[in-house]
């Protein structure tokens, strides 16, 4: 982290949380309960100090919606829930829908579709707020162990990634994930100079 | 009044339907940009509801191609992207609104009463 001054880490932290507070919003609006949020922990991470990082879900089943992103800045962003939670997740979603044979694919579209809402309104508050342009690719859906989170998500191998790191708490439904970003470092050298420029009216 | 969805999401596409449906309105669904232009050629619908990233062809393709085969039917952008360049640029392709998912009961047949021409049951 010796590269960055605490002011902008401050100012990082401070954008990835409003996008993670509209993702938030938006998951309350899907789920009709209330989505507890903790403030981002945010890391500059080779990708080993990443793997160490990662030991936080050490042998747990995961299920993980990645949406990539490039242009102003090139990156993925994640929604990731342990299985269980994810379950809950799809039946507070599609309950009238439980009679369906092919449940699947049902969870798979469901959680998809919320990893697709969510990540963009993340995304797109941080890019609005920053005036950058993305564009995404096609969200993917898998469900997965820790240790191959990231290699899912995009090309970032021999990267050094920005890591912000989301937990969230929907009490009443049982159901609780982490929102995770990965920036690569060209692009988030651009994002310190977009947030050193002085504010204009 | 017949509506036509434009969405990769099985699951938005079903609960919008569903929602459509129960209004009385006639739905009609394509899942992809490519697939939803055949549905139009086939026969136009009154309105439709169109998502922005899809494969095959996305929604900004399908605003596109609308404009130069002369369709003049109201397009509803439904998207998870809340850029402002994103609905900057579906309104500037001739979009009349720009919607956020997840889609909301009464924004929706708010947008569609806005069009004036629609017959249906039910709706606030």
């Amino acid at each position: 982290m010796t590269r960055y001054t605490a002011d902008q880490v401050d100012a990082i932290k401070e954008i990835v949380n409003m996008g993670v507070g509209r993702g938030a919003k938006v998951l309350n609006s899907m789920l009709g309960a209330h989505v507890q949020l903790q403030v981002p922990a945010l890391k500059i991470l080779s990708l080993d100090e990443f793997s160490e990082e990662m030991q936080v879900f050490r042998q747990e089943q995961l299920s993980c919606i990645s949406l990539p992103f490039q242009g102003s800045t090139t990156g993925v962003a994640e929604l990731v829930f342990p299985r269980s939670t994810a379950s809950g997740l799809v039946d507070a979603l599609v309950q009238e829908e439980s009679d369906y044979a092919d449940m699947d694919s049902i969870r798979a579209a469901t959680l998809t579709e919320v990893g697709n809402i969510v990540l963009n309104a993340v995304m797109g508050t941080i890019s609005n707020i920053l005036k950058f342009r993305l564009r995404y690719s096609i969200p993917q859906y898998a469900n997965t162990e820790a240790s191959v989170i990231l290699p899912l998500g995009a090309k970032l191998r021999n990267m050094t990634v920005l890591f912000a790191q989301t937990h969230f708490l929907a009490q009443e439904l049982e159901v609780e994930g982490n929102i995770l970003l990965f920036l690569e470092v060209a692009s988030f050298d651009e994002l310190l100079t977009v947030l050193d420029q002085p504010a204009t009216a | 009044m017949t509506i036509l969805i434009i969405e990769d999401s099985s699951f938005t596409r079903r609960k919008l339907a569903s929602l459509l449906r129960n209004h009385g309105f006639e739905v009609r669904e394509a899942s992809n940009g490519r697939e939803g232009l055949d549905r139009i050629r086939e026969q136009a619908p009154d309105c439709i509801f169109l998502d922005l990233l899809m494969p095959e062809m996305d929604g900004i393709a399908v605003l596109q191609t609308l404009s130069q085969e002369g369709f003049s039917i109201p397009v509803f952008v439904l998207s998870a992207d809340v850029q402002e360049t994103s609905r900057a640029k579906c309104l500037e392709l001739g979009a009349v609104a720009f919607l956020e998912k997840p889609p909301h009961e009464e924004t929706l047949l708010k947008a569609i009463h806005g069009l004036g021409m629609c017959q249906v049951e039910g709706g606030s």
